[in-house]
């Protein structure tokens, strides 16, 4: 079986800041890290791999610095990766990249199982992923934390409100995956690091994978975002003390004067 | 070997950035302070191949290495002295014992030693120093004596001692200089071997996570193909050969130990309240203990930039500038991580804050790979020679390059940088006419002083660059403002520190009236608390509170 991985880069959202004069993100000086959702699925994908022998191809999609997260891919075992870059996808949303996805993974040839982060912890959509799936006609199975395979079926632990429930489904099929609680993240060694780069690693325009113009980027994309803004600073907390009772009733008196309760 | 390319880098050192976080909490590296003792695991981990495998990086890809560059290795090792110089000095000390072999090896030596080093994960240790000869190895008593088999040679006996070794007890390899008939030589000497026996782990003042022992060597046999390079007499110039690159290392460290400790006091300055706002935003606390520390630190990272930067382009030696990058990084460094003991208050006087470790720790920097004394005078002779060589036009040259380079970009700092420099070449002139040299504390002053100019004209360099370097986290607008700073007070301590030099040693030296341009030096000053200001402000912004 053919594994494809699906890596983005994103900024480490615990080191954005926000211009608070203009509401916008300051991207300058904060790095760029794989989205961790997507660390995880690669994770997933070396499990697979090393019980099963199957090849993995780490797939992503941006700048040309996005080659990062294609050669961590293979530094952390991957077999090949690709890169799609060219002007053409910038400002894609997630329907343009997930159609860019989607052709990219016909050029990759047969992919059994695709494995993508649930969601990217920048734009927090988690559309793409289901979006390569709805592109190449396969099922998709959202939220999942293991993944077992047995021949063509695939055995499925996803994640829901309260528990878990197992699914099953069979390849070719798209999974996006969540860490489960126990999960540790790992990163390669240096000679890992070293030896990811005599792998294949290709990068394709819109030309080679096929993808019309008219379907890319902002031009292509059939949502726009209007504004980024920081939401709106609470008011301050007001905190009461003495015992419970006092508290309870502190409270409660609050609440009627605001019109909560009468 | 040139540096790898900037993907590979980052990603190990995204690496060893997560192995720190998840393994290596201030709270395990207090205990080990205080209990003494050398975390062997960490280590362990460290020259695992399939975890780190850091050790990797002095060892070419052929022989089973990753064929780090300087740039490479610099940028580990500050990376290594931000989690905790003790354990950077272990691995440092690895990379340092490997450097003989690296340098003078033969071609089976290196196969051989090299490819065990990679493949059994060896740490090594570097010992040349001994009980009487420190900066001056040329004292070396430790002795190499012939051993003949069927009158041919076909061993070394070496007794002696050395002092003050890392890695001392807890090598598997050490490369250990010798006296032999035909001069100093360097020989790999194992730890198993027999006669060699290691000394105790010294309780030191800092680095204590770095075994420190000396060694006892009594009669120990090792075979002729131990001798680096095969023939005798090398030993010195092997060493001196890559001082232009270790000392990037150790310079490396203090920008990296300084940096963590500017860093902790800018953090803790935003959160620390007093007389009703933080600390962060009261100006003379900013303007006194952190700001000026911030801006030479990064002095001294454009500078070792520089000098990593030309080692990996294929020049070689380059010992003055190695010795100026580790001089002005290591003092620096030094310096901010007292001020940030000052910034954390009584906090920063207990061993609850790092501050406190890292101020004992960095201390090492200005002592090992030569003391800063030792540089003062290595890069005065370096320079000094120049000055002779060009008839006093060298700085007056640069001097030149930094006022073109004012009319082209007047935001570095450049003008500043241009009249130290000028001063400076007046005042080494002055020493010539009148013999000053002759006086050693002028010879190390004016080491003092060159490094300052060095730096304030390759910053005002560096800040001119349309794209920085990947390891600067500022924009162009904070980078050419502490660019400016630097250069303003190099201005300034060259026009009083230099003709004062003279004029203290000398009956009349009327040339000193004119030494430098006290208008200009003057005239250049204005936008300094502007300048500060804006820099304290990029700061906060950068390392806010956690």
């Amino acid at each position: 079986m053919h594994i494809a991985v699906c890596v983005k880069q994103v900024p480490d959202s615990t080191e954005v800041k926000i211009n608070p004069e203009t509401g916008t993100l300051i991207r300058a000086g904060v790095p760029s890290i794989i989205n961790p959702y997507d660390h995880f699925a690669l994770q997933a994908a070396m499990e697979l791999k090393a019980a099963h022998g199957f090849r993995v191809t780490v797939v992503s999609m941006g700048p040309p610095q996005a080659r990062s997260v294609v050669q961590m891919g293979l530094a952390l075992g991957a077999d090949d990766g690709v890169l799609l870059s060219d002007m053409a996808f910038a400002g894609s949303d997630t329907w343009s990249t997930s159609y860019a996805l989607a052709k990219a993974m016909k050029k990759i040839g047969k992919v059994d199982i695709i494995l993508a982060g649930m969601q990217a912890i920048d734009g927090d959509t988690a559309q793409t992923g289901p979006g390569i799936a709805q592109q190449l006609g396969i099922p998709q199975v959202s939220f999942c934390v293991k993944v077992d395979v047995d021949g063509r079926k695939l055995i499925v632990r996803r994640l829901i409100d309260g528990g878990h429930e197992i699914v099953e489904t069979r390849a070719p099929a798209l999974l996006t995956m969540i860490m489960p609680k126990d999960y540790v993240s790992k990163y390669p060694s240096f000679p890992a690091v070293h030896s990811s780069l005599k792998k294949p690693c290709h990068t394709w325009s819109a030309a080679d994978i096929g993808a019309e113009a008219q379907y890319l980027g902002l031009k292509g994309s059939p949502t726009q975002v209007a504004k980024i803004y920081p939401p709106p600073q609470r008011e301050k907390a007001a905190m009461s003390g003495g015992s419970s009772q006092e508290a309870v009733e502190k409270i409660l008196e609050i609440l009627a004067r605001e019109n909560f309760v009468e | 070997m040139p540096s790898m390319d900037a993907i590979s880098r980052n990603l190990m050192l995204d690496s060893l950035r997560d192995y720190a976080k998840k393994h290596i909490p201030y709270d395990l590296i207090r205990d080990k302070d205080q209990a003494n003792e050398f975390p062997a695991e960490i280590l362990k981990d460290m020259y695992d191949h399939s975890i780190l495998g850091v050790h990797l990086l002095l060892v070419p890809e052929e022989h089973g290495g990753v064929s780090g560059g300087t740039y490479d290795i610099y940028r580990i090792c500050e990376l290594l002295a931000h989690i905790d110089l003790g354990i950077a000095t272990s691995v440092f000390a690895t990379f340092l014992g490997t450097d003989p072999l690296n340098v003078g090896g033969t071609e089976d030596q290196k196969k051989k030693w090299l490819q065990r080093i990679a493949k059994e994960n060896l740490m090594v240790a570097y010992a040349a120093t001994e009980p009487d000869a420190g900066s001056d190895l040329i004292n070396l008593r430790t002795r190499a004596e012939h051993v003949l088999k069927n009158g041919q040679l076909a061993g070394y006996r070496i007794t002696g001692n050395k002092q003050w070794i890392s890695n001392g007890g807890v090598a598997d390899l050490y490369t250990v200089l010798a006296m032999a008939s035909g001069g100093p030589c360097w020989f790999l000497v194992e730890r198993d071997m027999e006669g060699f026996s290691p000394g105790k782990h010294e309780d030191k003042h800092g680095i204590r996570l770095s075994n420190t022992a000396s060694l006892a060597l009594d009669g120990v046999y090792v075979p002729k193909e131990n001798l680096i390079g095969g023939v005798e007499g090398q030993g010195l110039l092997q060493a001196q050969a890559v001082f232009g690159y270790t000392r990037v290392m150790v310079a490396a460290f203090g920008l990296g130990a300084g940096w963590e400790a500017v860093e902790q006091a800018v953090r803790y300055s935003q959160q620390r309240i007093q007389a009703g706002g933080p600390l962060s935003d009261k100006q003379g606390y900013m303007h006194k203990l952190i700001v000026p520390h911030a801006v030479k630190l990064e002095a001294a990272r454009a500078y070792i930039e520089d000098v990593a930067n030309r080692l990996d382009s294929g020049e070689h030696g380059l010992q003055t500038e190695g010795a100026i990058a580790k001089y002005s990084a290591s003092e620096a460094g030094n310096r901010a991580a007292d001020d940030a003991i000052q910034a954390f208050g009584g906090y920063g006087y207990t061993r609850d804050f790092p501050v406190e470790k890292i101020k004992r720790d960095i201390k090492i920097t200005c002592i090992y790979e030569g003391t800063s004394e030792v540089l003062e005078m290595t890069i005065y002779r370096g320079r000094w020679q120049e000055h002779l060589k060009t008839r006093g036009r060298y700085y007056l040259d640069i001097a030149d390059r930094m006022d073109a380079l004012h009319d082209r970009n007047p935001n570095t700092g450049a003008r500043a940088a241009g009249l130290a420099l000028r001063t400076l070449a007046a005042v080494m002139e002055e020493c010539r006419l009148q013999k000053l040299t002759r006086h050693q504390a002028v010879t190390f002053k004016l080491g003092r002083l060159i490094s300052v100019c060095e730096l304030a004209y390759l910053f005002a360099e560096a800040s001119a660059k349309e794209k920085y370097s990947e390891s600067v986290r500022f924009d162009t607008q904070a980078w050419q403002a502490m660019a400016r700073i630097f250069a303003r007070d190099a201005a300034v301590q060259l026009a009083t520190e230099g003709p004062a030099l003279v004029l203290g040693a000398v009956e009349n030296a009327a040339s000193m009236a004119s030494a430098a341009d006290m208008d200009q030096v003057r005239a250049v000053q204005k936008g300094m608390m502007e300048d500060m200001d804006l820099v304290a402000a990029k700061l906060k912004q950068t390392f806010k509170a956690r």
